[in-house]
């Protein structure tokens, strides 16, 4: 064994662990603000293994979008929330959690199964390396083509939707007759909503 | 639009080298011709937007007829290209075969409809209209382009393009509690399914080591009966069923068409699902070919299970929508027996029941739309007494609610018949008995609303109804829904008896499809071995 596969090996067992602790930390922790750390410390560790794997373009792309976005605005949202309410308490919790843990080990048995009794074709296709940013680019402009150029539709229609939910400045009025309008639905509730009740 | 629709440019070979499997030239033309539909859709998208920066009023005035062109000539470009030859466009990304045409025609008209309802309903609301039709028109380029992918990468981007543009749909009356509660639940569980899909299709991806194209994947699947193979085919089911709203994935469904604005809900029952069997064609006929046994199997428990409990269960609804609702699950079900079947009488009935699901169902909508505009109610309760009030909501919604049912003459009837004649001739009698039996307990509560809004005397009828507004149709957005209304409504009733051009459409999209052409050849052979 060679000190550079060993220091793999080494690598390999240490992102693995903070991966799985991480993952384990972000469901089972009650403060949500600790499962956030966590999460984005499961992403870095995720982006880590594709280090591992020579995907440096991903591994770049998976830490500026998930840590770097989306870990963030997780946090950000928490703590514009900010609200400390002792939540009642579920009826029959503990069997709901004895369920959801024996679904999720048997999905986790399946998944273990499935993977070891597959014949996997190894080693798959090398690894480019360094041309990978090159070739992802090639793909977009040739045989992704599609789907990149209907990931701008995407992207705008999401932009203009959080804008369409969030903006304040509200048309409270009809625009044909100048009644008021209270952005509801037209058809009125007459038996009140679970969340309107005290 | 973001490609001159008749430039077929040629790419270079070099760069396609790992993807392609089978290396075709005829696939390496680009022919984004065939997506020229969705260009249109694209192009009435981008003007809706422009209009509405002008304001409100300039966006009310001008967004309707920008989106009657757009879908208009979608539907016209859509008709061009009926029986032309199928060349794979994007490089293997999309085919515009017979079967993708139909349905893309489906999805197209069913938007046109929706949106002729949605205008009066949206600006009642107070809600920006601009904004509504651009996510209501990028739903539908998602959906379009969803029914004829044909490669993992496109499947995905298209059926998130359609999600996400639901989710922010029937989260649009953003003040009222119940349309944020659809559109949470919505995300949530959608969001599931999508990861599900995913994950699905990754393992897909390792199958045929390192090629996203449905053809590839079948190529992969052909030749391997690993677990990975069963666990893909379940994650895919899974989503399909989703969006389908088949049972047991159907939970969102009645809370989600509860909430969201009516012509939503529209659009969701008939564009969003015709999208979902497209996909469900796509890649279980496609790719799973030498799974049939068991994915018919796993469809024929959902297909039972949805026509049960969406039809037993709409018995007791006491809201028209949620109502609505259930019966879309019922008739989800009746659907998937053509998909079961696997012979040609059984996706040609797929496509008939589709298209006339479209018009029945949509005038229904529009008759429980103009009722709510008039009433602001969508209890079943409050149409009690309305033949003496508005005989066209009443007629209407009768003639459609019958069809839906599957009363003869109505197109429905025909749809129905077909899809039983389809379903006893492949043997499939259990489906067949079940889908007569549920169809029976449909028909009741259909005939229930009937009942409730012809049979009551004058002095019996609700509230609602004996404040019953004056009939007017001369505000902006009503000659519009009532056009819609008459529409959908007269090609119900006499749709059936004129159905034959229907019937050889249909058949046509089957024939005019290589992939449903194979899928039959592959079955035929295999029982005469067998």
């Amino acid at each position: 064994m060679t000190i550079a596969s060993t220091t793999q090996l080494i690598c390999f067992a240490a992102l693995s662990i903070t991966l799985v602790v991480g993952a384990f930390g972000v469901v089972l922790l009650p403060n949500i603000v600790y499962s956030a750390f966590l999460l984005a410390g499961v992403f870095l560790s995720v982006s880590g293994l594709y280090l591992l794997l020579n995907a440096s373009f991903v591994a770049a792309a998976q830490i500026l979008v998930y840590v770097g976005a989306v870990n963030v605005l997780i946090l950000f949202a928490i703590m514009l929330v900010n609200k400390r309410e002792d939540l009642s308490a579920i009826p029959g919790l503990a069997l709901r959690r004895v369920l959801s843990a024996a679904v999720c080990g048997g999905l986790f048995l399946l998944l273990v199964r499935v993977a070891f009794t597959t014949p996997w074709a190894l080693p798959g296709p090398a690894s480019i390396g360094e041309e990978a940013t090159a070739r992802i680019g090639e793909h977009l402009f040739s045989d992704y083509l599609l789907p990149f150029e209907l990931a701008s539709v995407l992207l705008l229609m999401a932009m203009i939707g959080a804008i369409v939910l969030a903006r304040r400045d509200v048309y409270t009025s009809d625009v044909i007759t100048g009644e008021p309008a209270d952005q509801g639905l037209i058809e009125k509730a007459r038996t009140p909503l679970l969340t309107s009740k005290p | 639009m973001t490609e001159a629709p008749t430039i077929a440019a040629t790419v270079p070979v070099s760069n396609l080298a790992v993807r392609s499997v089978i290396f075709d030239p005829s696939s390496l033309q680009l022919n984004a011709a065939a997506i020229a539909p969705e260009g249109a859709v694209l192009v009435a998208l981008l003007l809706s937007l422009l209009v509405d920066l002008a304001g409100e009023q300039v966006a009310a005035r001008w967004v309707p007829p920008i989106c009657y062109g757009g879908l208009g000539s979608a539907l016209l470009l859509l008709a061009l290209q009926w029986n032309s030859p199928a060349e794979p466009a994007f490089v293997g990304a999309f085919l515009a075969d017979n079967l993708a045409i139909a349905f893309r025609s489906v999805v197209a008209a069913s938007t046109l409809v929706s949106l002729m309802l949605s205008w009066r309903y949206v600006e009642r609301s107070g809600t920006p209209i601009g904004e509504y039709a651009g996510i209501l028109l990028a739903a539908t380029l998602g959906a379009m382009l969803l029914c004829g992918s044909t490669d993992l990468v496109s499947i995905f981007v298209s059926l998130e393009t359609l999600s996400v543009s639901s989710y922010l749909l029937s989260g649009y009356m953003k003040r009222d509690a119940r349309s944020s509660e659809a559109a949470l639940k919505y995300l949530l569980v959608g969001s599931a399914a999508a990861a599900v899909f995913l994950y699905g299709a990754s393992l897909l991806y390792g199958l045929t080591g390192g090629a996203t194209g449905l053809d590839a994947v079948a190529l992969a699947l052909q030749s391997s009966t690993t677990p990975v193979a069963a666990l893909s085919l379940v994650f895919v089911l899974a989503t399909v069923a989703f969006k389908i709203a088949a049972v047991p994935f159907h939970q969102w469904t009645p809370d989600v068409y509860e909430g969201s604005p009516t012509p939503v809900v529209a659009f969701l029952s008939v564009g969003s699902k015709a999208a979902g069997f497209a996909l469900a064609l796509r890649i279980l006929v496609g790719c799973f070919e030498s799974f049939s046994v068991q994915w018919k199997l796993l469809f024929t428990v959902l297909a039972v299970l949805s026509m049960v409990l969406g039809n037993v269960v709409a018995l007791a609804q006491t809201s028209m929508k949620r109502m609505l609702a259930y019966s879309s699950i019922g008739q989800a079900g009746f659907v998937m027996i053509g998909l079961v079947c696997g012979t040609e009488e059984g996706y040609a009935a797929m496509v008939l029941y589709m298209a006339a699901y479209l018009f029945m169902n949509l005038g229904a909508f529009a008759c429980i739309i103009l009722f709510s505009l008039r009433t602001g109610s969508d209890r079943i309760s409050d149409y009690a007494g309305l033949y003496q009030k508005d005989p066209l909501i009443t007629l209407g919604l009768s003639l459609c609610l019958l069809s839906l049912g599957g009363i003869p003459p109505m197109l429905g009837f025909f749809g129905k018949i077909y899809l039983f004649f389809a379903g006893w001739a492949d043997h499939q009698y259990l489906l067949v008995v079940v889908g007569l039996v549920t169809s029976v307990v449909s028909i009741y509560y259909y005939i229930s609303v009937i009942k409730m809004m012809v049979v009551k005397e004058p002095q019996d009828a609700s509230d609602v109804v004996k404040a019953y507004p004056e009939l007017s149709w001369n505000l902006r957005g009503m000659p519009a829904l009532r056009a819609a209304l008459v529409t959908c409504v007269i090609v119900t009733a006499v749709g059936g008896i004129l159905s034959n051009p229907l019937f050889g459409w249909a058949g046509e999209a089957v024939t005019g499809t290589p992939m449903l052409l194979q899928a039959i050849a592959a079955a035929t052979a295999h029982a005469s071995l067998g």
